[in-house]
């Protein structure tokens, strides 16, 4: 639109580049500095046990931690755990399981043994099962009343001093028995066997595991609290259950397997997605707050999930991968030990999470190290920003210019009508008038349908958008059928009262740019923000049918780096980049171009009213017409005296364009904002954020007034100074 | 014509232009001179009546208008040239989009026209850098480089210092010694009688006296009279 001029203003074209360049140096050497990598090391300690049994057991009893283990082992630590006394031990037997509570201390393991301790100073009394092979769990229901489960479903429960058996019609291996108090209890084992006790063990009832575990062996169970259950299987899968207020289940009825997202690996950021199940045997479950758990396994794993499950991270164990791994306990969410074979202990205080080296934080007030650390989201965001803003202003400047010649232009109803005979026009007005009247008619049953009330009216085009678009063209058709059907060929005025309407001189481009501006100028950028990329999905609209058209397949034979500029892909039909990759940047910029476009039509309309009407009368005087007069004799005038109103349109778009970051845009403020979330280094990061603002603004500023110089004409305007 | 709030600027006006013809309408101010210039090309839209160019009526709905004002040259009271462009641009714009000639054959017939009116050795200046008579003579091409087949001058003069209108006013009378069709609308009383052929005395809207230039040396009605001496005391020719 800008016709080329050849004056050029030679002493300040090299002067305004060379401030360019400098501010452009000066945000590059912000960015370049080298960086630096890290490792991880584990938080698990090794502790002497001073035994090389294997242990298989841990509990707490007494303000002191209990470990039992093969060949009758047992060693009790005062001091959390970081040294260990073996304790007298009245038997030979493996003891496999252990459990404390109501002032008691219960072991048991092979050939039925079952031993209680109800006090710290007395000793171990015998309890042994003699039918039994062999305890699989146990569990403490009083300071004498036992539950005990072994293979081939076998329940027994010791009360006052005298075992009976309890009845249950299965013969499946039960595993693992956790009470949540002296009633409610949960009890596992093989081929899924669930069941569910409501009255301290006496009666169990049958659950029906998860789909996909109806074969698994269930190796422990934790009843974590009274509306969660978490359960682990030796083949590396964990289940779930919890109650459920919304289908009025209770915990225990509906069982899930946790679907793993991920899973990490020790010492790696690299991770394995969505497995099937962790590939490993598990052997016991610790679960330490609703959704953090920690699980040992043979081969040396451990591991923590801080999310319920779905992502599991294995931790270094300074062992290595031949030990395994009987026990975990937790005296504190972060303080607890491990137990596993030949003597092995591990302490951690640190929830056994590995500590990355190297990685550890920053320096961030020392604003070297905060540059360094933070300058590629800068860099991001920056770019990121620049691409908003770029393409918000094209789209903003072509939206400015086709409102501001609707809004502008002449043409009224009677310029349409007056080349057609009255009769014509009248004919022509009741097919509209009758089309008008339908789409009132139309528009009723879904505003109605709406069930608004009054003043709740005003939400109708919200509502029921079709409907709405209906009144309007209702109005629209019904007023042009009136009007064409009461055409007489003068096209005179109306007279209502003291109104002196003239229904002719109606310009129906002007109304369609006026409600568009109105609308735009008079609801707040951050809500259309919100509306156009929530409400409206724009880059989704725009992005499907945009990737239809450049899709993989076309693409894959026939690119080229413009096509490259919508959509780019990688060797397998992944999208990878372009401007259709990423949603919230298209809503982003037709939000700024849509916005921007209603203010701009203002500038640039108010500069071509700056232009004499007799510059039109003579472009037309030669004969072009409107278009061409507008194009070639009046926007390169008006287009030249609108650039510094224009600048400040194009700063406020930039600066506008933090807005972006409501959906989620990742553009420059909000990258500050995530950085500072990481540094917590406020004036720094907002400081480099407003600098950054500053040079786009700025750059765009000495842009426009080299703009301005280079395309003056002598004569047109006040410019004060040559 | 009718102005908005009723009034009618000109009304029962009726006149023809013989081809070849120079015809000056002269009267004071707002007595609707302009407007019947305009409504000739229909930069002002007449309410009722007739306007013909050749036969052809220029006035209905479905007259090609860009066509018809392409064949009717009009030269402004303040230039209007377009200031964005060079001299030889302003003169080849219509040429290049209107008459769709290509670029060489433009400049061809610009430069022509631009020795006409004597401003050949301008080409390359924006009108911002012209004097007041070279921009009317600039805008004399402008129109004449059309090939327009009557030339509108709406107070061609008024706009300048009286040291620049001679210039102006050689070529408009070196045009009409060419056999030019012209209306001039003037308040130059000496040239009107020097230039014309016949001229028109407008007042408060209507063809007050028309007739030979000779009417200025000998006016017949007395309004003329009235106007011409009101001249004299202040503008003797």
């Amino acid at each position: 639109m800008l016709e080329h001029d050849t004056r050029t203003t030679e002493s300040n074209a090299p002067a305004v580049s060379r401030a360019v360049t400098i501010a452009l140096l000066m945000v590059l050497l912000c960015f370049v500095s080298p960086s630096h990598a890290g490792g991880f090391e584990s938080s698990w300690s090794v502790v002497e046990s001073g035994t090389s049994e294997d242990l298989l057991t841990a509990t707490e009893y007494d303000n002191q931690i209990w470990v039992f283990g093969t060949g009758g082992m047992m060693l009790n630590s005062s001091d959390n755990g970081v040294t260990w006394q073996s304790a007298e031990s009245p038997t030979e037997y493996d003891i496999h399981h252990s459990d404390s509570g109501f002032g008691s201390l219960l072991a048991a393991g092979d050939s039925g043994l079952v031993l209680l301790k109800q006090s710290s100073e007395s000793d171990w009394l015998d309890i042994s099962l003699a039918e039994a092979s062999r305890i699989n769990d146990v569990a403490l229901m009083g300071s004498g009343s036992v539950v005990a489960v072994g293979d081939g479903g076998a329940i027994f429960r010791y009360e006052g001093g005298i075992w009976e058996s309890v009845p249950l019609s299965i013969q499946n291996d039960l595993n693992s028995i956790s009470f949540y108090d002296g009633e409610f209890g949960v009890l596992v084992g093989s081929n899924g066997t669930i069941l569910f006790s409501e009255d301290g063990g006496g009666t169990w009832d049958y659950r029906e595991p998860p789909e996909g575990a109806g074969g698994a062996n269930i190796v422990a169970v934790e009843y974590y609290s009274p509306v969660r259950i978490y359960a682990i299987t030796d083949d590396g899968s964990i289940l779930f259950s919890r109650s459920d207020i919304v289908a009025g289940t209770d915990v225990g009825y509906v069982w899930t397997l946790i679907d793993f997202e991920r899973h990490y690996p020790p010492g790696s950021t690299d991770y394995l997605l969505n497995p099937s199940d962790l590939d490993v045997e598990l052997t016991s479950l610790e679960v330490l707050t609703t959704t953090k758990l920690m699980m040992t396994g043979a081969g040396g794993y451990l591991s923590i999930s801080t999310n319920g499950g779905t992502i599991v991270s294995q931790q270094i164990n300074p062992l290595g991968n031949d030990t395994d791994f009987n026990q975990i306990h937790m005296l504190t969410p972060f303080v607890g030990i491990a137990v596993g074979d030949n003597g092995a202990i591990l302490w951690t205080e640190r929830a056994g999470e590995d500590d990355q080296v190297g990685f550890s934080v920053p320096e961030y007030s020392n604003f070297g190290v905060f540059v360094d650390e933070t300058k590629e989201r800068f860099k991001d965001g920056f770019i990121a920003t620049i691409k908003i803003v770029s393409f918000g202003i094209v789209l903003g400047f072509f939206l400015g210019i086709t409102l501001a010649m609707c809004k502008t232009s002449p043409t009224s109803l009677k310029n349409l009508v007056e080349r057609f005979e009255p009769m014509q026009v009248r004919v022509a007005g009741a097919p509209i008038l009758v089309a008008g009247l339908y789409m009132f008619k139309s528009a009723i049953p879904g505003t109605q349908g709406l069930g608004l009330e009054g003043i709740e009216y005003i939400f109708l085009p919200i509502g029921a958008p079709v409907s709405f678009a209906r009144i309007l063209l209702g109005i629209a058709f019904t007023f042009l059928g009136l009007l064409f059907l009461s055409n007489n060929g003068r096209f005179s005025k109306i007279k209502i009262g003291a109104l002196n309407l003239n229904p002719w001189r109606v310009r129906p481009l002007n109304t369609i740019a006026n409600v568009y501006t109105d609308f735009f100028r008079n609801t707040p950028l951050i809500v259309q923000f919100l509306f156009i990329h929530f409400g409206l999905d724009l880059g989704g609209a725009i992005k499907t049918p945009g990737l239809e058209y450049f899709s993989f397949e076309k693409l894959s034979q026939d690119h080229n780096f413009i096509t490259d500029i919508f959509a780019i892909y990688d060797d397998n039909g992944t999208l990878i980049g372009g401007l259709l990759f990423n949603t919230t940047f298209i809503s982003a910029f037709c939000a700024l171009g849509f916005n921007s476009g209603a203010y701009q039509c203002e500038t640039i309309r108010g500069a071509i009213q700056a232009i004499p009407s007799a510059q039109m009368e003579a472009g037309r005087s030669i004969g072009l017409t409107y278009l061409q007069t507008m194009r070639r004799v009046i926007m390169p005038q008006a287009i030249r005296i609108c650039i510094p109103p224009m600048g400040n349109e194009m700063v406020n778009l930039v600066l506008n364009s933090s807005l972006a970051m409501i959906i989620g845009y990742a553009e420059i403020t909000r990258q500050g904002k995530l950085i500072v979330a990481q540094t917590f280094q406020y004036a720094y990061a907002w400081g480099m954020v407003l600098i950054s603002y500053f040079v786009v603004t700025w750059t765009l500023a000495l842009f426009l007034r080299w703009m301005e110089e280079r395309t003056r004409i002598p004569g047109l305007g006040i410019t004060g100074g040559e | 014509m009718i102005y908005s709030g009723g009034v009618h600027a000109v009304r029962g006006i009726s006149f023809n232009v013989n081809e070849g013809e120079s015809v000056a309408i002269i009267g004071s101010s707002g007595s609707g001179k302009s407007t019947v210039l305009r409504c000739i090309n229909r930069l002002i839209e007449p309410t009722e009546g007739r306007v013909s160019l050749k036969g052809d009526q220029v006035n209905t709905p479905h007259t090609d208008v860009n066509n018809l004002r392409s064949r009717i040259g009009m030269v402004f009271q303040s230039f209007e040239l377009f200031a964005h462009l060079k001299v030889l641009d302003n003169v080849t714009l219509g040429l290049r989009h209107v008459r769709k000639m290509s670029k060489r054959e433009a400049k061809e017939r610009a430069l022509s026209v631009l020795e006409r009116v004597d401003m050949l050795d301008r080409v390359d200046a924006y009108p911002g850098n012209l004097s007041g008579g070279q921009k009317q003579r600039v805008a004399i091409a402008r129109a004449l480089a059309m090939h327009p087949e009557v030339l509108l001058f709406d107070e061609p003069t008024s706009a300048l210092d009286p040291e620049l209108i001679g210039s102006v006013l050689e070529t408009i009378k070196g045009l009409a010694e060419e056999g030019m069709t012209m209306l001039i609308v003037t308040h130059e009383i000496s040239f009107a009688r020097d230039v014309a052929d016949r001229v028109i005395y407008m007042d408060e809207g209507v063809v007050a006296e028309e007739g030979p230039s000779s009417i200025i040396e000998n006016p017949k009605t007395e309004r003329l009279k009235k106007f011409l001496s009101s001249l004299h005391e202040d503008d003797v020719p």
